[in-house]
């Protein structure tokens, strides 16, 4: 089967700095993935690189078996959605109004929404549960709401594959676990994910695969049993000795038991 | 928490209560654009009434009407001196204001106006060139003055847009910085014209007055070159407008969801920089309208531009109207220029404004 998602050598520069070099790997429909990897290792790079906001990359990038010479920008956009880190809305837009925007791939310049748009909208907001926080102002939201609204706003391109850059990080634990819920609930839908995450203690019980990327710019995959092993994760973090396998272990702990 | 997510799917959204549904926003929508061409209407018709001769709203709304021209005195006020006046005012503010408002979206800036990039300083330094070099120049009925003003302003923005490319990208901080530059660069070389000025300083009050925005009576030929100017931008900015609702969310964003970002850049600066040069060549340099228009409608309708655009160009028209009226009249028979009521009272109005809104603008 043609995997949804191929990175084939991919290698990109910023200012001739090489930030990803030689990267090989896919992820296939219907997978949960979690991408880690310490910070400046070029995950958002690679999550940029994987939706086609970052050009100029060497090497190959396929979405569903095609590359960017034959699937077009506004295609490409309705296989995959990329929810960034950060998103600054410099006017009150409501959550509704944000949402909406998702709908552009599918909107001529001059025509208006439909029928059809209205429904993907209305059921990106009931799957990211903040259907009830429509006519409230983004800007005026907490933050797990905000990323909730965020990831509608990724659901509202209707994708094959979500890209989610960070989106646990600045929650405390409560939001941080019912964001978890929904991605493993977006993840029964059928939508494949692919998300970066800075905590590994939330990735058991959720992804079903993780790519770690190594500073030495290597990727490794696997479940996520596999790699989140101590000695690997010492490695790649330049963790100081005994600290890091207890920190996972205790936090492995208290979660299974919160969950 | 996901069983319950799972559980909301399966049986349907709980009821929205809180909901304002669609209709009504779009009611809210149609009745504003509603009263506010009922308002523009009131204030074109009081408008053509004011002045040293006063008319009556039923003389008024009869010759418009029947479009009787015959040669007695008010009939010639009303056509050849009130009606271009009005329709001026109304073009100037309608087309400042809109190009306000696709430069705040385009600049995901609140503070940005219709010169953000550079066309006051060029539409100076033509007008100076204009009325100091070249009096005798005239062209499509426009004098020197307002030709040259028309053609500074659209070599400023191809000048800026090209200063602040770099490699093949225009930053929109870059575009601000080379705007802001080049435009102070050229308002004060425009001084230097004053030092030629051996007429007693009349054309160099001339000069300031029209720098301060004065809408003076135009030919019909000049108002049918800029209505068709400003028309054709008018219609671009439809499909601009919901381009702008996605660049809102950031570039990188719209890129993501395939909008062509450099050249979508290139349409709203275009558009707007013209529309902007349409309307200093009757008007002078305005200021606030572009401003503080398109800032007010979004209090009142929120910030979807694909709404705004209606809004706030008829807003912009009516404001611009009344100022004049005012300029025209206020100190009867002397004129004031008009971008000194604009800036008077539209000024205070929207600090006014700003203050009871309270909100907090994210940059």
């Amino acid at each position: 089967m043609t995997p949804l998602l191929e990175f084939v050598d991919v290698s990109f520069n910023y200012d001739r700095r090489p930030v990803v070099q030689g990267l090989n790997f896919t992820v296939e429909q219907g997978e949960c993935a979690a991408l880690i990897g310490p910070n400046g290792v070029g995950k958002t790079t690679l999550l940029r690189l994987a939706a086609g906001t970052l050009v100029g990359s060497q090497g190959r990038i396929s979405l569903a078996g095609q590359g960017p010479d034959t699937l077009p920008r506004g295609e490409a956009a309705k296989v995959v959605a990329l929810v960034p880190q950060r998103f600054e809305v410099p006017f009150d837009f409501t959550v509704e109004q944000i949402v909406e925007q998702g709908r552009t791939p599918y909107i001529g310049l001059f025509a208006g929404f439909k029928r059809r748009d209205r429904e993907a909208v209305e059921r990106a907001l009931e799957l990211a549960d903040v259907a009830s926080l429509r006519n409230r102002i983004f800007n005026e939201l907490s933050g797990g709401e905000r990323q909730r609204v965020k990831i509608a706003l990724g659901l509202a391109q209707e994708p094959r594959l979500l890209l989610l850059d960070e989106p646990t990080q600045s929650l405390d634990l409560g939001r941080q676990l019912e964001l978890l819920g929904l991605i493993k609930t977006l993840s029964e839908e059928g939508v494949t994910v692919l998300a970066a995450m800075h905590d590994l203690q939330l990735i058991e019980g959720t992804f079903s695969s993780v790519l770690l990327l190594e500073p030495s710019h290597k990727l490794r995959k696997g479940r996520p049993r596999d790699i989140l092993q101590a000695d690997i994760l010492e490695r790649a973090f330049d963790c100081p000795p005994q600290r890091h396998p207890k920190l996972v272990g205790e936090s492995r702990a208290l979660l299974e038991k919160m969950l | 928490m996901e069983t319950e997510i799972a559980e909301k799917i399966v049986a349907g959204s709980p009821p929205r209560t809180d909901r304002r549904s669609g209709f009504s926003s779009h009611a809210f929508f149609m009745l504003i654009l509603a009263l506010l061409l009922i308002v523009l209407a009131i204030v074109f018709v009081f408008s053509m009434g004011m002045g040293a001769t006063k008319l009556g709203v039923r003389e008024v709304l009869a010759s418009l009407i029947h479009w009787h021209r015959s040669g007695d005195t008010n009939s010639v006020i009303l056509f050849e001196i009130r009606l271009p006046r009005v329709l001026a005012s109304a073009l100037v503010g309608a087309a400042l204001s809109v190009a306000g408002l696709l430069f705040q979206g385009l600049f995901r800036n609140p503070m940005a106006d219709p010169y953000v990039i550079g066309t006051s300083g060029g539409a100076a330094l033509g007008a100076g060139i204009g009325l100091f070099l070249l009096p005798g120049f005239s062209f499509l009925g426009f004098g020197a003055t307002a030709a040259m003003a028309f053609a500074g302003s659209v070599a400023t923005m191809a000048l800026v847009y090209w200063l602040a490319r770099i490699g093949g990208r225009v930053p929109v901080v870059t575009l601000l910085l080379a705007g802001f530059a080049v435009s102070t660069m050229f308002s004060y070389s425009t001084y230097f014209l004053v030092v030629l000025d051996d007429n007693f300083g009349l054309r160099t009050r001339v000069l300031a007055s029209w720098l301060t925005g004065v809408i003076a009576v135009p030919r019909w030929s000049q108002l049918e070159v800029t209505a068709v100017m400003i028309g054709c931008g008018f219609i671009l900015c439809f499909p601009l407008a919901r381009r702008l609702n996605t660049l809102a969310l950031g570039d990188d964003y719209a890129r993501q969801v395939g909008v062509q970002v450099e050249k979508t850049h290139l349409a709203i600066i275009l558009t707007g920089s013209l529309i902007t040069a349409a309307a200093v060549s009757l008007g002078g340099v305005i200021s606030f309208v572009g401003l503080i228009i398109p800032h007010m409608a979004r209090l009142v309708l929120g910030p979807n531009h694909v709404r705004l655009l209606p809004v706030t160009a008829i807003a912009g028209a009516i404001f611009l109207v009344l100022a004049d009226t005012l300029a025209r009249t206020v100190l009867a028979p002397s004129e004031v220029p008009v971008g000194l009521i604009t800036a008077c009272i539209g000024g205070p109005f929207f600090l006014y404004l700003l203050r009871r809104s309270r909100r907090e603008y994210a940059l």
